[in-house]
């Protein structure tokens, strides 16, 4: 190392340049400056901040901050770069970014797919775990509150309600808390179902079905949902899964609005594929208990897919898989026994609920 | 200890901008800022924000000599801090009112006047915070502006654009800016600005109207007009001495720089955002020009250091937006 490099010097007072010679001690960690050939002092290493402009290093001193060193001497600048890592002064992020832009970006690389592994095999577990922690009277809260704002737009149908409560009166439905139902009248071909144990089915769909049997497996399949809790999961899931992404984009703020846009649209989430293969099997184990024929599941899905000739019902849309989920009943059904008696009772509300 | 070079005071002097940021370099530093932010569950950011403004100052020079910001991450977290008090304290005081007290309209208007009061605070806050902490060959800035005093012109402002339906906001932008920038000090150099509302307004009505009559392609135009008047209007003066700055910005520049940031950015999923952010402010220092006899070598230093960074996150965190 050449033992003195001329610099240039900025004192705080003035914006004038000082010429200064500078040495560097990298054995006591010192730095031994003389100013214009006169003044002369020392600074230590642990007191210095630096920036590097190519080979120009520019350093400060923290007890006396307004005043510059300029050093332009690309090996006193390596030099000066190893003193300072080696007496601990060089922060994270400059460390970092001395690894150079391909070692940075692989890393992030990593993290991100770290990320992405955990949003997809960490997180829904949690967030279900999550659901089990929160008390039943938040499903109960946030279903009266969607359905509150839902009434406001839609009618009632009162007489085919009443029928649909008689009809769901001779069933049993594996529910551990009531069940209410509602019948609105609209076009759409829908039903869904809500965390308070509210469901909701569309005239329409109604008007599509041809037997009792599709009555009771769409009653099963949205009991089933409201069972199993799938709407607060996926709303756990949902939530954890912006946050993870928010914290992705350093954006935190949107998190209270992605759950009031969720408790709007509560009656079009989608289910995952797991919730919805779920909601089949138990719904038709619910057919079975009931001593219903189970086809009556296979026919709901076929009538919904007849219909949808011209346009897409919501309840399939969401449901992208429906091929493979009639498979899926189809193979259940052949593999296990089960006992049908014919309901005169179901059968008869059921014609007045059509009419 | 001699100036080197202290002739010529009344000749005219060379001032010569230069921005050597780099779209790579940024990059790194926005995937470093990144990566930390993260680990950190975002209690990084502030000091993320510190190195990103750091390497911005430090990467524009005036002729050859780099310019420095000295605000640090623990400044602004502790700004930040005050914010997420303030802002707690509304929100408390809030449903207090409209739960306790039970006057919902007292609460929102409330609400609203807590947000809106908050602006001047935070513009004086920024400047003052902004200013202390950039340096120049070791010379400070500084705002010298009066808190209570821009309080009571803000509101005055706001209340005149009010009953003029918002005709006045031109004057409330340009008299903001004006008594902004005539309060920044460089050591022993006073800043000051001409801007005045009916220029102002006139300048916008007109890119307004040839911005539809030409579909949009004005639009260029009139971006290299705001920032003409921007630049255009600044002076500085020492003593006797003065600089005039002056934008060397074209419409035809400002639609290629656009363009391209706009092309660079789409085709790189919003990656090569480092690349355009330094393609734009390598485009501002290379079109301003300043003409004048100030000797930047003999500035004194004037200003006292000052640290508290309560403004700068203010007006991040409530996203607004100094031009």
């Amino acid at each position: 190392m050449k033992n003195t490099i001329d610099a240039k010097y900025y004192n705080g007072q003035s914006s004038a340049p000082l010429k200064a010679t500078v040495v560097l001690n990298d054995r006591t960690n010192e730095f031994h400056l003389q100013i214009a050939g006169e003044i002369s002092f020392v600074w230590l290493l642990k007191d210095l901040q630096f920036e590097q402009y190519g080979h120009i290093l520019e350093v400060r001193n923290t007890n006396y901050s307004d005043a510059i060193l300029k050093i332009d001497d690309k090996y006193f600048s390596e030099k000066f770069y190893a003193a300072m890592k080696q007496n601990n002064s060089i922060d994270i992020h400059t460390r970092l970014l001395n690894l150079g832009l391909s070692k940075i970006t692989a890393i992030a690389v990593c993290l991100l797919g770290l990320i992405v592994l955990a949003y997809f095999y960490v997180l829904p577990p949690i967030a279900e775990k999550t659901a089990a922690l929160l008390p039943e009277s938040f499903d109960n809260e946030i279903g009266n509150l969607f359905m509150d704002t839902f009434l406001r737009e839609n009618n009632i149908d009162t007489t085919k309600t009443k029928y649909l409560e008689q009809f769901a009166a001779e069933l049993d439905l594996k529910n551990r808390n009531p069940l209410r139902f509602t019948v609105v009248k609209s076009k759409e071909v829908n039903a869904f179902a809500l965390p308070n144990g509210q469901i909701v089915v569309f005239s329409a769909i109604l008007e599509n079905m041809e037997s009792f049997e599709e009555l009771v497996a769409l009653l099963g399949h949205e009991a089933s949902h409201v069972n199993y809790r799938h709407s607060i999961k996926m709303l756990c899931r949902n939530l954890a899964g912006y946050m993870t992404v928010s914290l992705i984009f350093s954006d935190v703020n949107g998190v209270m609005a992605l759950l009031a846009d969720n408790a709007q649209r509560l009656h079009s989430l989608s289910y995952s594929r797991s919730f919805e293969q779920e909601a089949d099997e138990q719904g038709l184990e619910i057919l079975m208990n009931n001593m219903v024929d189970p086809n009556g599941m296979v026919k709901l899905f076929e009538q919904l897919v007849k219909k949808s000739d011209i346009y897409i019902p919501k309840i399939i849309s969401s449901h992208p898989l429906t091929k493979e989920r009639k498979e899926n009943m189809h193979k259940i059904i052949s593999e296990t026994v089960y006992e049908i008696k014919s309901n005169d009772k179901l059968n008869s509300i059921f014609e007045y609920i059509k009419n | 200890m001699e100036n080197l070079m202290t002739q010529n005071t009344n000749q005219k002097k060379n001032y010569d901008f230069e921005f050597f940021g780099k779209g790579s370099e940024y990059f790194a530093i926005m995937i470093v800022n990144w990566l930390l932010t993260l680990v950190t569950l975002g209690l990084y950011y502030p000091w993320a924000r510190a190195k990103r403004l750091r390497y911005v100052y430090g990467q524009t020079a005036l002729n050859n000599e780099h310019f420095h910001f000295a605000g640090t991450g623990k400044e602004m977290f502790r700004g930040f801090i005050k914010i997420i008090l303030f802002y707690i304290a509304v929100m408390i005081s809030y449903l207090v009112l409209l739960k306790v007290v039970k006057l919902p309209l007292l609460a929102i208007l409330f609400l609203y006047l807590a947000f809106f009061a908050i602006i001047p605070f935070a513009i004086h806050g920024s400047f003052r915070y902004r200013m202390s902490r950039t340096s120049y060959r070791g010379i400070r800035f500084g705002y010298r502006g009066n808190r209570n005093e821009i309080v009571k012109k803000f509101f005055k402002w706001v209340f005149f654009t009010i009953i003029t339906l918002g005709i006045y906001s031109a004057w409330l932008q340009m008299n903001i800016r004006k008594y902004t920038h005539q309060n920044i000090r460089y050591g022993d150099v006073e800043f000051s600005n001409n801007a005045n509302g009916g220029d102002w307004l006139l300048l916008n009505l007109k890119g307004y109207f040839l911005t539809i009559i030409t579909l949009g392609i004005y639009s260029f135009w009139w971006q290299s007009e705001i920032f003409a008047y921007y630049i255009d209007n600044m002076r500085m003066t020492k003593g006797e001495q003065r600089i005039k700055c002056s934008s060397t910005a074209t419409g035809g520049g400002f639609f290629e720089l656009l363009i391209v940031n706009f092309l660079i950015t789409a085709f790189t999923l919003g990656f090569g955002k480092a690349w355009a952010d330094m393609r734009t402010q390598k485009f501002i220092f290379d079109n301003v020009k300043m003409e004048g006899d100030i000797n930047i070598d003999e500035i004194h230093q004037t200003e006292d250091e000052y640290t508290n960074a309560f403004g700068e996150d203010a007006m991040d965190f409530f996203e607004i937006d100094l031009a």
